[in-house]
């Protein structure tokens, strides 16, 4: 990230008291007991860290988000579990009662969700609503001057630890609207919220996943943060919030995982010279470096677009799912120039593989936000990059964009596959042109260059013929037995 | 069109607004519903059910314009024009 220098006067000091306190955490005892150290939370709220964006008329920091980003990415470059945790409660966790809430609400939670006394958890998904989040089924009905929900959330990141639940839920009636989403706010301890057990995990096992059931709670009428129906359009601004900082973690975690691996090639000798003498891993690691430049200044324009949430949705979509994808490729390629060592799980070198797997998956799996990706770029073009190396990139998107929408006209909504290629190009020329706009030296300006010949390679990617599906489901068939 | 095809029409589209809109029946739906705030239609959801019209009554409908319909009786309004254009 490139915070301003008025940033880094109050970043730079946070990351060295953070370095001290996270001294002690060891990411593999963390993996392997499931939890982190014990009261490492306590000292973490000590620094302030859990208001680093909270405002500051209530005890946070009021700091930027690109200085979040920055937080959020050094303590991911320690241990992933906590960095978790911590942007769970910075993003998803705080930002719909930090936007939305009313005044009461804010006196009322956050002095101590700043000062880290009081842990945030978001729970959205169910079993029958992932990335489909229209189709939540915990339900609020109105009950006399309260509410009565019920439902059961799944997957819920920070469950054990949280003292503050942000939700959703269909609130039919509410606000006038015939079939609703709110944002709910209240106390995990509330009569009839239950915690079920701890999920085991492929990765991040120190952070807390756990099921939440919701069997008749009765909340106030103030449960209810913002606009009653208007859930579905704040939950978007709360999923931008936490795929940014998720984007953030993805930097940390890619960093300190290429970081590993140059030092190893540096040293370990096969056919007589250093790993990093040999031709293929220089140009393996030449990309790496321009795909983790390339997630840096996706991050960063994002995060200076917090305050247009339109532009904060779109570009959080772009860095989620590129950073989530090239921390999986990048932290794959470190394991493999480890050699058979990066297959065994006490050089740590596996971890931030397997941590990184779902940063693909959740906050909006990847490629249902690519096809949402494909869906923006054909409603609301963005306007043109003022940078002439974007000219030739953007001239072939726009190209693309009005051949499927000549084509199809409003039935190119439909065309899922086309959409979806159409949103991969565009998310790539949204990180090529915010790699553009920050590069200044010459590995970035050449990494930059790197970064929109991908681009325009994917935007020229023919799109592949329809696979009519009774032929698929034979193939399919023919293969798998 | 006649008012037997006009209601007949108006059905289909009101059946398709169901589909796409989970949970709510078609009975219940009002020409002054907004599909977003009141039938749960999220943006995508929106530019679906659009999609899904234009394929079920054959209507070529540019993305522009379906982008800004935004209530049942808006997305009825602009069935009906591309209908009328087609049948002319």
């Amino acid at each position: 990230m490139r915070p301003t220098a008025e940033e880094l006067n109050v970043v730079e000091p946070l990351k060295s008291s953070l370095s001290q306190v996270l001294r002690r955490v060891r990411p593999l005892e963390v993996d392997q007991e499931h939890r982190l150290p014990e009261g490492l939370l306590a000292e973490l709220g000590e620094l302030g860290v859990f208001g680093l964006t909270l405002p500051t008329s209530h005890g946070g920091a009021g700091l930027s988000a690109v200085a979040a980003c920055t937080v959020v990415a050094h303590v991911a470059a320690v241990d992933r579990s906590v960095a978790t945790t911590l942007g769970l409660h910075l993003g998803l966790g705080t930002r719909g009662l930090v936007a939305f809430g009313s005044k009461s609400q804010h006196e009322r939670w956050l002095p101590g969700l700043a000062e880290g006394r009081t842990i945030a958890a978001f729970a959205t998904t169910e079993s029958e609503a992932g990335s489909d989040v229209a189709a939540v089924k915990t339900t609020a009905s109105v009950d006399g001057a309260g509410l009565k929900l019920s439902g059961t959330k799944v997957y819920v990141t920070n469950a054990r630890l949280a003292k503050v639940l942000t939700l959703t839920a269909a609130t039919p009636g509410l606000g006038g609207a015939k079939k609703g989403l709110s944002l709910l706010i209240l106390d995990p301890a509330t009569q009839g919220v239950s915690l079920g057990a701890e999920e085991r995990k492929l990765g991040l096992r120190g952070s807390s996943t756990c099921t939440i059931t919701l069997d008749d709670v009765s909340l106030g009428a103030d449960a209810v943060v913002g606009e009653p129906g208007q859930g579905a359009r704040q939950l978007e601004h709360v999923l931008s919030w936490g795929r940014l900082l998720l984007s953030a973690g993805c930097v940390g975690t890619t960093r300190v995982s290429l970081r590993t691996a140059l030092a190893h090639v540096k040293l370990r000798k096969q056919f007589g010279k250093p790993l990093f003498g040999q031709e293929v891993v220089q140009r393996q690691l030449h990309a790496a470096a321009a795909g983790l430049f390339g997630m840096e200044a996706i991050v960063t324009r994002a995060a200076r677009a917090e305050g247009d949430f339109a532009a904060l949705a779109r570009l959080t979509t772009a860095s989620k799912v590129f950073c989530s994808e090239r921390a999986w490729e990048l932290c794959d390629l470190s394991l493999q120039l480890h050699g058979g060592a990066g297959f065994i799980e006490d050089t740590g070198v596996a971890l931030p593989l397997r941590d990184a797997r779902v940063t693909r998956i959740f906050e909006g799996a990847n490629d249902v936000l690519a096809t949402h990706a494909g869906l923006s770029e054909l409603m609301t073009p963005l306007p043109q990059s003022p940078h002439a190396a974007m000219a030739e990139l953007e001239a072939a998107l726009a190209e693309r964009r009005t051949a499927l929408s000549t084509a199809y006209g409003v039935r190119a909504f439909n065309r899922r596959a086309a959409l979806h290629a159409l949103g991969r190009a565009a998310i790539l020329r949204d990180v090529a042109a915010a790699a553009t706009s920050l590069a200044s030296s010459p590995g970035e300006l050449d990494a930059a260059a790197q970064l929109r010949a991908q681009a325009l390679a994917a935007v020229r990617l023919p799109l592949s013929d329809e696979v009519p599906l009774p032929f698929l489901e034979r193939f399919l068939e023919e293969v798998l037995s | 069109m006649t008012q037997a095809s006009l209601t007949e029409v108006n059905g289909r589209i009101v059946a398709m607004i169901a589909q796409c809109a989970s949970g709510v029946r078609a009975q219940d739906i009002k020409p002054t519903h907004r599909l977003r705030e009141d039938l749960g239609l999220d943006s995508v959801g929106s530019m679906e059910l659009l999609s899904m019209l234009a394929e079920e009554l054959d209507l070529d409908v540019p993305v522009e314009e379906a982008a800004q319909v935004s209530t049942v009786e808006a997305t009825l309004a602009l069935a009906h024009r591309y209908l009328a254009q087609k049948q002319a």
